[in-house]
């Protein structure tokens, strides 16, 4: 399954993505984030130390959490700002955390956290607005490397075939 | 020098890491005469003020957790509200982390050296460290030992006004272990850390395994 969140308001951008999916016959989710109740992370790790797996700010992020554990593929499309992914979308990747554990281990030759299910899941990204597009680019590779998994590449809002070219 | 500091750590001043390192930070910084005052993200009653001081200050310190690999999403949220400066003014960032490595915070010192120029201000370097987990759970002299450091940065940021010299760029530490020490470090985590992890959860009230999945 590929799920699909979409933190900017515009709808028109996940109804896009949605058919250029279907016509490739994409097992594809779509979240409309931007109308949810998601808050950022305060950073508690209550995820890690009190309760395994769950976040203590109760709000929607909960319903993404438990797609994205059972997904191949985390799309996130964002806004943008000061040249990267706007807030919203960053606190999709930082409440993100409840699927890493708080054990360590390395990968290569790096630390990395062990990951709490076995569903490794690739991300991806499309923005909208003006941002330091390979900055990002090196960004998702980075962050993808704390998930066990890889990027799929940052793509622009009116890139949306050639981002489902590579679902 | 009077400096401007913002704690950009969404985690309460009261458990935040980086308040603890800013405390032996600006200890050391203030030794010889500069004054700072300090702010805290966390706290949105403090927004407005924080706001303010940002337009009115000329030195302006950043000090922030790396949160999966860039900034907090609440300090972004935080940074989108101010208006670009068009002063001569500096700014200059205390990035810190979890993971011990400097590799691991590269990614984010890139952002905020561009971040500078997105605010309209001048870049004044990055003091990079990681391995500051542990601050929160340890008291006394344990902690002492990760945070006493900071101390001697601060003067040393205090002389230059910016994070350029060598000692300052030298506190990072390696940027990758080496494959022996990696090897010994993989076993202290299996053993001596996941006894740690799992003693520190207790004390937190946790009753279940800390690989549990909920979701299953
Ligand atoms: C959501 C989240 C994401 C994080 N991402 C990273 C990361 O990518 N790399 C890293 O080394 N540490 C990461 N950390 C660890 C923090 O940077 C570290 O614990 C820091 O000392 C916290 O400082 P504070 O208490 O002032 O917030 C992350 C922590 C949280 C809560």
């Amino acid at each position: 399954m590929i799920l699909i969140v979409n933190s900017t308001f515009d709808d028109q951008i996940s109804k896009e993505v949605s058919a250029a999916a279907l016509e490739r016959e994409l097992d594809i989710e779509v979240i409309e984030a931007a109308p949810l109740k998601i808050s950022h992370c305060i950073g508690c790790n209550h995820c890690w130390l009190k309760t395994p797996g769950e976040c203590s700010v109760k709000d929607d992020y909960e319903i993404i959490l438990k797609k994205v554990i059972h997904a191949d593929q985390m799309w996130v499309i964002s806004d943008t700002a000061l040249g990267f992914i706007d807030h919203k979308g960053k606190n999709i990747f930082d409440r993100i955390l409840p699927i890493c554990t708080m054990y360590l281990k390395f990968k290569g030759d790096q630390m990395r956290h062990v990951m709490r299910y076995d569903k490794k899941t690739d991300i991806g990204l499309i923005i909208t607005g003006e941002a330091d597009r390979d900055y990002l680019k090196r960004w998702s590779e980075r962050a993808a490397l704390n998930f066990g998994s890889r990027s799929l590449g940052v793509f622009n809002r009116n890139e949306i075939k050639e981002a489902v070219s590579c679902m | 020098m009077h400096v401007m500091i913002i704690n950009g750590s969404p985690r309460v001043k009261q458990y935040s890491n980086t308040d603890k390192i800013l405390e032996k930070f600006t200890a050391g910084m203030s030794e010889n005469g500069t004054t700072f005052e300090q702010y805290e993200i966390s706290d949105r009653k403090q927004w407005d003020k924080i706001r303010e001081a940002f337009d009115k200050n000329e030195n302006i310190l950043i000090a922030l957790p790396l949160y999966v690999e860039c900034i907090p999403g609440l300090l972004m949220e935080f940074l989108e509200s101010l208006t670009p400066k068009k002063d001569d003014s500096k700014i200059a960032f205390i990035l810190q982390s979890g993971f011990a490595e400097g590799i691991q915070l590269r990614c984010g010192e890139s952002y905020l050296k561009m971040l500078a120029g997105r605010l309209g201000c001048r870049y004044a370097g990055t003091l990079v460290k990681g391995d500051n987990f542990g601050i929160r759970l340890l008291e006394g002299a344990q902690r002492e030992k990760i945070t006493d450091p900071y101390t001697e940065m601060g003067r040393e940021f205090a002389v230059k006004g910016d994070f350029s010299s060598d000692e300052c760029r030298k506190f990072t530490g390696p940027e990758v272990f080496p494959p022996f020490v990696r090897a010994v470090l993989g076993l202290v985590f299996m053993t001596v850390a996941k006894r740690s992890f799992k003693k520190a959860a207790a004390s937190w009230g946790c009753t279940r395994p800390l690989d549990y999945r909920p979701y299953n």
